[in-house]
């Protein structure tokens, strides 16, 4: 994905929903072995942040994933396919929804465990300040790793060697069925963060603009020299924790309000047919290509073949012991 | 025409049994109405109708074993045959 201009912000979103509402009813179905994690409602986090980065910057995720790793630039078909863990899929069908990655194109993956894509960028952090690269690396991490020790430390690290990195928050508000506001001491994070002595936010993450902005100005800094920024990014998840979850921890007028006053697609669309930056014909058209990319995707995933048994072993290891 | 089938809702989930049909083929069916209870290894759960029309017929019977995915009855729309 080239962010070449503010439509294509407004598509990158459009394919994340597209694919993640499709996903989800495959998921139903059977189809994705492993579950997921559905990231509807929390597309302008992953566009706003991937946005305002180089292609060579770097990024670790966590168990909900596929907006980051959409937004980074990986295809809709290499990403269908890993989730129906086919051998065209970004991770050879090993890692299914939760284990997207590739070191090559700077993402480090997603991972199963809170909190660790902290630590994991926080050492990528650490080469790039080694190498003396122009680059950034970005630990995202949900509301449930604002409690959990590595986030802290991984941060402190990152302060006292002024470390390229950023932190962001893909705050959605729930922990699985957990309330943020009910678990986090002070509950005021950038406050909380920013006692370990780095630029500290509490933003709006339904707007990709002010995301975008923020994300652009800590890389700035980051690249100058200057350090480590923290990030909460705001924002709400209208799925389960896991697809087929029976949620009974939130009202559904508390989901409504977010979907149907909140949605960051949706205002940004408002506000490009405002401006004048995009035609109604635009939105129509883009919408179309939207759709048919995903189709595209499902029927590639569905023909792609299972690995086969003969690279059972490859990429269990580095191959520099000598080991295959 | 709508697909009623037994979803998958964990990790390790095969299949579900069948326990109770609540409508009968051929009864009008409203979105939201409970078309059958289904049991899982952990909880039981009711399958509504995401759409109206008449319900089609029954594809498997009370203590059936149902494969994850598969379509227990349809919800068919005016005019529509199954």
């Amino acid at each position: 994905m080239a962010y070449t201009d503010l439509q294509s912000l407004l598509r990158e979103m459009l394919v994340i929903r597209e694919f993640e509402e499709t996903a989800d009813k495959l998921t139903l179905r059977g189809k994705v072995p492993g579950g997921m994690h559905n990231s509807s409602g929390q597309e302008a986090v992953a566009v706003g942040v991937m946005s305002a980065l180089a292609a060579d910057d770097v990024i670790a995720t966590t168990h909900r994933s596929h907006h980051h790793t959409l937004a980074k630039g990986f295809t809709p078909n290499e990403i269908m396919a890993e989730l129906f863990t086919k051998a065209t899929g970004v991770s050879k069908g090993r890692g299914a929804s939760m284990h997207l990655g590739d070191f090559k194109r700077g993402h480090f993956g997603g991972n199963g465990i809170v909190g660790a894509g902290v630590g994991i960028a926080m050492g990528a952090a650490m080469g790039i300040h080694q190498r003396g690269d122009k680059n950034v690396s970005v630990g995202f991490v949900g509301d449930g790793g604002l409690n959990t020790g590595r986030t802290w430390e991984s941060l402190n690290m990152a302060v006292i060697y002024k470390l390229p990195f950023i932190l962001v928050v893909d705050n959605n508000q729930y922990a699985v069925e957990t309330f943020v506001g009910r678990v986090t001491g002070g509950n005021d994070p950038a406050k909380r963060a920013s006692g370990f002595g780095l630029p500290s936010f509490n933003i709006d993450g339904n707007d990709v603009l002010e995301v975008q902005k923020y994300t652009a100005e800590a890389r700035e800094r980051a690249v100058a020299g200057e350090g480590p920024t923290f990030i909460n990014a705001l924002t709400y998840r209208y799925n389960g924790h896991n697809v087929g979850e029976r949620g009974q921890y939130r009202t559904q007028e508390e989901i409504a309000d977010w979907r149907e006053h909140k949605d960051p697609i949706d205002r940004f669309t408002a506000y490009l047919l405002s401006t004048g930056d995009m035609s109604q014909a635009d939105l129509d058209s883009m919408k179309a290509s939207v759709h048919a990319e995903i189709e595209a995707a499902v029927a590639f995933a569905e023909s792609s073949p299972e690995p086969d048994l003969s690279t059972l072993t490859d990429g269990v290891d580095s191959g520099l012991l000598g080991a295959k | 025409m709508e697909e009623v089938f037994v979803p998958a809702l964990g990790m390790a989930m095969d299949n579900a049994v069948l326990l109770e049909w609540l409508k009968n083929p051929g009864d009008p069916v409203a979105a939201g109405d409970v078309i059958a209870v289904i049991e899982t290894d952990k909880t039981t759960l009711d399958l509504t109708a995401e759409t109206g029309g008449v319900l089609g017929k029954h594809r498997y019977q009370p203590n059936d074993e149902v494969p994850v995915g598969n379509t227990i009855s349809v919800v068919l729309a005016p005019g529509e045959v199954e």
